[in-house]
């Protein structure tokens, strides 16, 4: 046992290389620890306004937003413009996605998947892109420190809603509990508020491609079944009075999976990419060197998977809602 | 809302971003490369008919080919033993044309010895008569009288030994 371990890690010239390697990083993550000790991470459920002073509205989350839409528009463009019938490099990238894209949406929704493709495709790539933006080192890390206002309840009010991390374990820090948030770095310098934040990790985002999606959900079922559409919704239809009001139930039923759609679809994405960025920081925080790198593997498969899930869903849903519901229950 | 961040004038901004951003990828990104893909689909499609319908034409000309050989080589054969055919049925009636001719001459020499000889005897009998009846004028020591009944004397005779000579 010991032998064959003394083998793996000391018996090529290839092999003490890379253990010098992995044990090097090993201490250098110990011995920051205790030399120059880091701030824990910082955790914010929102994005945060970028200039103390300057607007509200202008988050960290909506400067990384503007840069996902540069970078798609600019594939988009160079795509277009330099576009040829035999392709090469970027072309031969693009066509592979979206001839992937639309197999996928030609699959779920066979004739409209013409119809459908531009809004799955643009939610692929666009919360792909976003859920991977927050992997890029600098994402979360590089930010200014906000000089915290004196008075105690303006204080309160910007450590409001925020995860504190204190020794490894997370905690939400409500108003009244905010004082005795024990004092991290932030505090000396005044808040920290990075520079990008991955826009699938605000609320806002995720929220806004959920409701654009269910209501274009509601737009495609009323042009494919006209006004029949909210038959689903408002059905009072039966032989007798216990199915009508049966019916009746299903109806709100379905009236409530609507909502719980948007709900759902906001929360599944911004959860997995905020709880990863949350793991990332986490990890690097713990231990600097090596721990990281399997987590972070892990959170490029879930960007990617939540990105395709996102899309999927979007997909079934549009599909779902071309298809008459009453009908087929009359035919039984 | 607002403990988690949601803000109605963020959120519609959003909004609007990404139908734009729909607007703008279907404008420059998904119309060009589908109708690209489409295209190139297209023509992948036609060439592969085409191609297929060269081989076809290959095929058929190969098969044509062969065919005008194996004609052409028969027409070559006909020709041949045809013209071996000819070739003989000229010998045989230039040889035929020759025997009949060596014939021809053969018997014309025939005749024209035969005339010959019949002319060099009927010279002969002249003379021999001539001879004769001078030989007979000598030993009589005169001259006949009758030439002419002489000759035809003698020329009786002739023609009697000659016909008993036979």
């Amino acid at each position: 046992m010991g032998k064959k371990l003394v083998e793996l890690l000391w018996s090529t010239q290839q092999r003490k290389t890379w253990t010098i390697i992995l044990g090097g990083l090993f201490v250098a993550s110990l011995l920051i620890r205790f030399i120059s000790p880091v701030p824990p991470p910082h955790v914010a459920l929102s994005g945060e306004p970028l200039f103390s002073a300057g607007p509200k509205w202008f988050t960290n989350s909506v400067l990384t937003t503007l840069i996902v839409d540069i970078i798609l528009l600019v594939l988009a463009l160079s795509v277009r413009f330099g576009i040829k019938e035999i392709p090469t490099g970027l072309q031969n990238v693009m066509e592979t996605v979206i001839e992937a894209l639309y197999g996928l949406a030609e699959s779920v929704a066979g004739k409209n998947a013409l119809k459908f493709f531009p809004w799955v495709a643009t939610i692929f790539l666009f919360v792909i892109i976003s859920n991977w933006s927050g992997m890029i080192p600098g994402v979360g890390s590089i930010g200014f420190y906000h000089p915290v206002k004196e008075h105690g309840d303006e204080h309160a009010s910007l450590l409001d809603n925020q995860l504190a991390m204190v020794g490894g374990n997370i905690l939400l820090s409500a108003p009244e509990s905010a004082q005795t948030v024990p004092a991290s770095a932030e505090s000396e310098k005044g808040k920290f508020i990075p520079l990008f934040r991955a826009p699938s990790a605000d609320l806002n985002v995720t929220f806004a491609i959920a409701l654009a999606t269910m209501v274009m959900v509601q737009i495609w079922g009323v042009r494919h079944l006209g006004g029949s559409y909210f038959n689903k919704f408002f059905n009072f239809r039966g032989p007798n009075g216990f199915m009508k009001g049966i019916n009746g139930f299903v109806g709100i039923l379905e009236l409530i999976s609507e909502v719980a759609r948007i709900i759902a679809f906001g929360f599944r994405l911004f959860g997995n990419v905020f709880a990863g960025e949350i793991v990332l920081a986490t990890m690097a925080f713990l231990v600097a060197f090596l721990l990281p790198v399997p987590f972070y593997v892990l959170e490029v498969f879930v960007g990617f998977v939540q990105a395709l899930v996102f899309m999927m869903l979007a997909l079934v849903f549009f599909q779902m809602s071309t298809i008459s519901h009453g009908s087929h229950d009359e035919h039984h | 809302m607002d403990a988690l961040g949601i803000e109605w004038s963020l959120l519609l901004a959003q909004i609007v971003n990404f139908l734009l951003l729909i607007v703008l990828l279907r404008m420059f990104l998904y119309q060009p490369v589908l109708n690209m893909l489409n295209a190139r689909k297209e023509r992948i499609a036609q060439s592969m008919k085409d191609a297929e319908r060269v081989s076809a034409a290959a095929r058929e000309a190969e098969q044509e080919k062969a065919k005008v050989l194996e004609q052409a080589r028969r027409e070559a054969q006909e020709i041949r033993a045809q013209a071996t055919r000819d070739a003989e049925k000229i010998a045989q009636e230039v040889r035929g044309r020759a025997d009949l001719e060596a014939t021809d001459i053969r018997m014309k020499a025939q005749v024209d010895a035969a005339r010959q000889i019949e002319l060099a005897l009927a010279d002969a009998n002249k003379q021999i008569a001539d001879l004769a009846i001078l030989a007979t004028e000598k030993l009589l020591g005169r001259e006949l009288a009758d030439k002419a009944e002489q000759k035809r004397f003698v020329a009786e005779f002739l023609a009697d030994a000659g016909s008993k000579g036979k």
